[in-house]
């Protein structure tokens, strides 16, 4: 043991004293979190470019409420109340006559001057929109560049349809007192359950669910293992080859087991993984605290969190650990580097589907397949939804009985492989090696 | 007593002998030589030793017992490819190693040895900064720090310039007269015949010397004559009774035919050239070891 010990804090110093490590401690989240960031400056900073919008309206009623519309948010809504700037595009609309007998001819024209810039678009009203059931003219069509997720389009499809629904009313001729709520929508709001307080056993009341947090919570903690796996783990294939071809494994093995080799550098990747999620967990607890959303840290997952973790990278470093033994050069080390990444990195994209529906029969059957369940059963976890408790109890069975099976197969592939030179590590010498030794 | 006993041991790798029915008894305190061309088994029987690769057969017992499962704190092991981490200080390096091995009072042992092989210099600078020799004797150092019983060398002077090599010979012997046992490989027959108390010899994975220098010599007898005259390799030109000649320049080392006395060949030598130097004499290690690995070559050759 005190021989895996050295070895672990020769790993662990090696790896934490080196300028990347730190790098890599601030460029990670950095970088994951950048598509968030990405989405905040881009809400900041909105296009407040004149959007010039041609309307070929074959209803001939449309042309003064959407004037009005565009006078208004142009007047109103495209300014910041605070301080003034104008924050949004202003909309002008270019009314044309519509041509039935040229129409081609007419968007042809209109086309082109979109694609000259001069318009950002332009609308084509049908002529029964009024009451378009059944009928070919109940069509309100948007030609643009881009048409997919455009604000200008949905600003249209508001000002049209609500301008549509008001004409239909006065149809009826009702009272407006009648006519108020006919098209009042609810959203269902969510919550979360009716507990009771474990201290004093008071009821207390459900608390309005927050969605983002509930997709957030998951979504942080499984890109946090993944991360930490890939940071610890997986070098080892690369680590243990350069020791092998640089001839460093000989010089240890006559002082050390294989297996105490392979031991205390999968437990260097375990140090330098736990110290890295303290110093994230550590910073996210703060931050959460002193921002008041320490609501959002799930404490009851975190032992979870750090048992599957640990118990993650000995499943994956002893093996990639194993397979860095079987190669002879960098060549052999990047062959191998993606399909052993392979079952670390499945899950991920699987991260929606569980979040969706974390008790469903995929999630639940995943999450109890040992390579897969510390990711999976962590975001079950994660998640609001309660599951039930014998689940991670069992998941966490396998995962060690896993691990262990690991080990032992790993250990036999690393002590068969680690001196031996010129054997390239195609799957039959992966046998070979695991279970003739 | 002995310290390592080898006994019937065989390894092979696929359909390749490397080591075939071994056995070797190494007396404690002793300097064992282990020598044999490229590719005969040395390595593999060091590493069999060092249990970092087990035989099909056969048996290896250290101080009396096997060892199979953990590794030996009395043992310095330093591999023919060695390699070290050399992002690491040198001092950090040895202390490592000295800890791996249980050793104690490393930082006095490191300071030392570092004066000892004028590194101490060194000590706060990184392994990827040494030259080669130096390298060579970081990792020398690092194989001997916990003091160990044993010292396994597997070609402990390749690559060393003759002052190291001196400095390196000269701690050999003092560790030896501490009491540890040392086995070394080399392919320097000089310093196998004036260092070692024991030579072995394995030649395609088959022991084929074993024992005391003049042991293996007497099994050679006095079949050697070692001349200096005026004219050189020359003078043996045609000349019978002789089975090679080694020429070294100003000095030929000459193997006798069998059953034929050397006297004759003085005479007849002194009928052709003027002779400064005649001796008669057991043949070299060298000699020995080229008759084994490579008894088809001839440097002239007499009818």
């Amino acid at each position: 043991m005190d021989k895996i010990l050295t070895l672990f804090k020769r790993e662990y110093r090696a790896a934490v004293r080196t300028k990347s490590f730190i790098i890599s401690l601030i460029l990670v989240p950095l970088l994951m979190g950048g598509g968030f960031l990405a989405m905040i400056i881009m809400e900041k900073n909105q296009d407040t470019d004149d959007k010039r919008v041609a309307v070929i309206d074959f209803t001939g009623f449309m042309e003064d409420p959407l004037r009005n519309a565009a006078e208004i948010r142009n007047q109103q809504e495209i300014f910041d109340p605070e301080s003034g700037e104008q924050v949004a595009s202003a909309y002008h609309i270019e009314f044309q006559t519509p041509d039935s007998v040229n129409r081609l001819d007419q968007q042809l024209e209109l086309s082109r001057r979109v694609q000259s810039g001069e318009l950002h678009a332009f609308l084509e009203i049908g002529p029964d929109v009024l009451h378009p059931s059944g009928k070919e003219g109940g069509y309100i069509r948007y030609y643009s560049e881009h048409s997919f997720n455009d604000r200008v389009r949905d600003w249209y499809r508001n000002v049209i349809n609500s301008n549509l629904q008001q004409l239909r009313v006065a149809e009826l001729n009702l009272d407006e007192s009648q006519s108020a709520d006919l098209f009042t929508w609810l959203g269902i709001e969510g919550m979360g359950l009716v507990t009771v307080d474990k201290k004093t056993g008071e009821q207390q009341e459900a608390r309005q669910s927050n969605e983002l947090q509930s997709f957030l919570v998951p979504y942080i903690m499984v890109l946090l293992m993944f991360m930490l796996v890939m940071m610890s783990a997986v070098p080892l294939l690369t680590a243990v080859m350069e020791e092998k071809t640089g001839k460093i494994a000989e010089v240890l093995l006559g002082t050390i087991t294989p297996f105490q080799f392979m031991a205390g550098k999968v437990m260097g990747g375990i140090g330098i993984s736990l110290t890295t999620a303290a110093i994230y967990v550590g910073a996210a607890i703060f931050t959460t605290r002193s921002t008041g959303f320490e609501a959002a840290i799930p404490y009851d997952v975190l032992p979870w969190f750090f048992v599957y973790t640990v118990l993650f990278i000995i499943m994956v470093g002893t093996g990639m650990a194993a397979l860095g033994a079987t190669c002879n050069d960098n060549k052999d080390a990047q062959s191998l580097q993606f399909p052993a990444m392979l079952p670390v990195i499945l899950p991920l994209f699987l991260i929606m589907p569980v979040i969706q529906d974390p008790s469903g029969p995929l999630a639940t059957t995943l999450s109890l397949i040992p390579p897969f369940t510390p990711s999976i059963m962590m975001i079950r976890l994660a998640t609001p939804v309660t599951i039930p408790m014998w689940q991670p109890i069992v998941g966490l069975g396998g995962v060690i009985l896993f691990t262990l099976f690991t080990v032992w197969v790993g250990a036999r592939v690393f002590r068969t492989a680690i001196l031996l030179q010129g054997q390239k590590p195609s799957l039959a010498n992966l046998f070979k090696y695991a279970f003739r030794g | 007593m002995n310290i390592i006993e080898l006994s019937g041991v065989t390894k092979t790798f696929g359909s390749v002998v490397a080591v075939n029915n071994l056995s070797l008894s190494v007396p404690k305190g002793s300097i064992y030589g282990f020598i044999g061309p490229n590719g005969s088994g040395k390595t593999t029987t060091i590493r069999m030793i060092m249990k970092i690769m087990y035989p099909d057969h056969g048996t290896i017992l250290i101080n009396g017992s096997e060892h199979h499962s953990h590794r030996l704190s009395n043992i310095g092991y330093l591999p023919e490819e060695r390699g070290m981490y050399l992002k690491m200080k040198i001092g950090e390096l040895l202390q490592f190693h000295g800890e791996l091995n249980s050793a104690t009072d490393l930082q006095n042992k490191i300071s030392f040895w570092l004066e000892r092989f004028d590194l101490v210099d060194y000590r706060n600078k990184k392994a990827e900064t040494l030259s080669k020799g130096m390298k060579q004797k970081l990792q020398f150092i690092a194989t001997i720090l916990h003091q160990p019983e044993i010292v396994i060398l597997d070609e402990p002077f390749s690559g060393l310039d003759p002052v190291n090599a001196d400095i390196m010979k000269d701690v050999i012997l003092e560790l030896q007269k501490q009491g540890a046992t040392i086995i070394f490989s080399t392919h320097d027959m000089g310093v196998a015949e004036k260092m070692c108390d024991y030579i072995f010899m394995i030649y395609k994975g088959e022991k084929v010397l074993d024992g005391t220098l003049s042991h293996i010599q007497d099994q050679y007898g006095n079949d050697t004559i070692r001349i200096r005259s005026d004219k050189g390799a020359s003078a043996f030109e045609n000349m019978t009774g002789i089975e090679k000649v080694n020429d070294f320049g100003k000095l030929q080392e000459v193997r006798v035919a069998s059953g034929v006395d050397p006297q004759l060949i003085l005479s007849n030598l002194l009928e052709r050239t003027r002779i400064t130097q005649f001796e008669i004499t057991k043949p070299s290690l060298n000699d020995i070891f080229i008759r084994i690995a490579s008894p088809e070559r001839k440097e002239v050759e007499h009818g």
